[in-house]
């Protein structure tokens, strides 16, 4: 207890310096920007300023970076609550209560609980991470190749939740990524694998440039496509700080919303997103009127801002004490730290005490931040609002196009990107989400080298997977899980949860 | 705009772009050592991912053939050549007419992606970003890239 307030405090001295201060601004302000403009969402964000962090140390790096993730969740529920549009996929549910809020000129009570949630939450989360990360660090360290593996595949097998088409299309997404990941350099016998004679190939795909395309360009084509006129009419906010009254009937919802979330977002597969919709169901079903809900109930903001706040913090457990993703943003945070030379695993707290430590202070710190960017400032982001998305894609194109660029200096992750973009575009159309594709991707290598590894020391035996009680126990669940989805009748109710 | 509206099931037209790609896949990398379980070659990964991948197609047609699911989405065939066209321009001129130029080309081929766009909002909208990027990437962050020819 008192030696992790001892390492918070030295997480303290790293943060505190201008530098890393203007990192974690600079982040908070980003992701309060993306949050708050529909058509650009942080996995975009994140690989277009990756580029841009390979200059600075690799905490300052990864303290902005996830920044604009958490301050996506802030900024996200402002457009959801004042024009209906929800800004991030996870403040869907904010905008049903939230906005029915502002048409009863109560915009600004919605905001303030809504900012009010995400900042408990956002500090609640963050003390999670810092009293759990360490054991759980510990326990991993215990793990080998064979235990690798099944928690690659638990993951894989978790990021299936994510997408919400059919079940088979998920599974085929995850392959489609791990295929692609295994192209370039075989690491064991320095064949070239899949690069079709491009030598800019055999250090594998530009992780940036397939993010990029997948989720920048693709959804710029999709965005321009649709040109119902985005004429955003949003509503007066007479006054932001909310009464005695509205605080008290918030208080439950962002208690239970900030304990479900925190839970969902260490969770594989979790995430902000369905913390947020579940946050939703939940306020509605313990609500002694549930017909409040649609109506305007405050609780319908407060739970479901909090959970996506407390979630995205939490879900940086997983990546940082097993290198294990649980989310498309998670797997770009591998790709950040792997370019800056850090592998992500459980010996980044030993090895890296300055980068997990400043990273827990910084999110302190950023919730702090955004809280004040995003009430008092709060008119600025709605005149943010108004800059027409013909002006907003030109931007996004230019910006994609020099970042890309940038990496390698040569303009082949360009048509990388390209190539990425038409297939994103491509599989929006057939109705495939490319999220659990990127997850694929980044765990492809890794599963890949642990399943070797697991079959030298076995020679060749594949029940070493099955004796091995943690890794039995990790494959029994990934198992129960794939099973649970597959069943029509639990099927159903996972769609319930995404219409409602 | 025009739109080409796809007939059938987007499972059938999922299905056949993955086993397209597999396909793609399986004939290329024959060529690699494949190996036993105990002793894997370079190649087994892939090889057996690939034929995974190939099932989830197979799967995916054939349901998309049998049942009656979502049909694919219509394609906009004009903001898709042109938004991809004009990375194409950026990517062909960046080494060869500098970054401030590249910019330009890039957005006058964009503009006309959109039905939105007005032509003096582009222009002077691309001039900043054109001012702004040589600023931020090449003066502030040091890109070795040449700013004009």
């Amino acid at each position: 207890m008192m030696e992790t307030f001892g390492l918070l405090a030295h997480g303290l001295s790293v943060v505190l310096t201008p530098e890393n201060l203007l990192l974690c601004l600079l982040g908070a302000v980003f992701g309060t920007l993306i949050g708050v403009l529909p058509g650009l969402g942080p996995v975009a964000t994140i690989s277009l300023l990756m580029p841009i962090t390979f200059s600075l140390d690799p905490t300052g790096a990864i303290i902005m970076l996830s920044g604009i993730y958490y301050g996506a969740q802030y900024g996200g529920s402002t457009t959801a609550i004042l024009v209906n549009i929800p800004g991030e996929s996870t403040s869907v549910v904010t905008a049903i209560d939230g906005y029915k809020m502002a048409q009863q000129g109560r915009a600004g009570d919605a905001l303030a609980i809504a900012a009010i949630g995400s900042f408990i939450a956002g500090c609640f989360g963050t003390l999670i991470i810092a009293f759990a990360g360490p054991p759980l660090a510990q326990l991993a360290q215990q793990f080998t190749s064979p235990e690798y593996f099944s928690l690659m595949v638990f993951g894989l097998v978790a990021a299936v939740v994510l997408a919400n088409g059919s079940l088979i299309s998920a599974l085929a997404m995850i392959f489609l990524g791990l295929l692609i990941g295994m192209i370039g350099m075989d690491v064991n016998t320095g064949a070239a694998r899949m690069t079709f004679g491009m030598i800019e190939l055999s250090d594998g795909v530009s992780f940036v440039a397939m993010a990029l395309g997948l989720f920048g360009v693709a959804e710029v084509i999709c965005n321009l496509e649709d040109s119902a006129s985005r004429a955003l009419n949003s509503s007066r906010i007479e006054r932001i700080w909310p009464t005695r009254a509205v605080l008290k009937s918030a208080r439950g919802a962002i208690f239970r919303g900030t304990l479900l979330g925190s839970l969902f977002g260490i969770l594989p597969g979790g995430g902000a997103t369905m913390a947020s919709f579940s946050s939703y169901a939940l306020e509605k079903r313990v609500a002694k009127d549930s017909s409040r809900f649609g109506n305007g109930a405050i609780e319908g903001v407060a739970g479901p801002e909090s959970a996506n706040n407390a979630a995205a913090q939490t879900s940086f457990i997983p990546l940082l004490t097993m290198g294990l993703p649980t989310s498309a943003t998670m797997a770009l945070m591998i790709g950040a730290l792997t370019l800056h030379g850090i592998a992500p695993g459980p010996n980044v707290i030993m090895r890296q005490p300055d980068l997990f430590w400043g990273l827990i202070v910084s999110m302190f710190v950023g919730n702090v931040m955004l809280i004040i960017i995003n009430l008092p400032m709060i008119g600025l982001w709605v005149r943010l609002l108004r800059i027409p998305y013909r002006l907003l894609f030109l931007f996004i194109i230019v910006i994609s196009a020099i970042g890309v660029y940038s990496v390698n200096n040569s303009p082949f992750d360009i048509y990388l990107m390209i190539g990425f973009g038409l297939l994103g575009y491509l599989l929006r159309k057939f109705n495939a989400e490319p999220a659990p594709m990127l997850m694929g991707f980044v765990l492809g290598p890794m599963l890949e080298e642990n399943f070797r590894r697991s079959m030298l020391t076995s020679r060749g035996d594949l029940m070493i997977f099955l004796e091995r009680p943690i890794s039995l126990g990790l494959l029994f669940i990934s198992a129960l899980l794939l099973l649970s989805i597959a069943l029509p009748s639990i099927r159903a109710g996972r769609e319930d949860v995404f219409q409602e | 705009m025009k739109q080409i509206t796809l007939r059938g099931s987007a499972d059938l037209y999922l299905g056949l772009l993955l086993l397209l790609i597999s396909g793609v896949v399986i004939w290329y990398i024959s060529g690699l050592e494949i190996g036993t379980v105990r002793r894997m070659g370079s190649g087994f990964f892939p090889l057996a991912l690939a034929l995974i991948l190939a099932g989830f197609g197979l799967i995916l047609a054939i349901r998309g053939v049998l049942t009656r699911g979502i049909g694919a989405g219509p394609i906009t065939i004009r903001p898709l050549l042109l938004i991809l066209l004009s990375f194409v321009v950026f990517a062909l001129l960046v080494d060869r007419i500098g970054l401030i130029f590249a910019i330009f080309a890039q957005i006058s081929v964009a503009h006309f992606a959109s039905d939105e766009t007005k032509i003096y909002q582009s222009v002077i909208f691309g001039a900043v970003l054109a001012v702004l990027s040589a600023g931020v990437f090449v003066g502030l962050l040091n890109m070795p890239v040449e700013l004009l020819p």
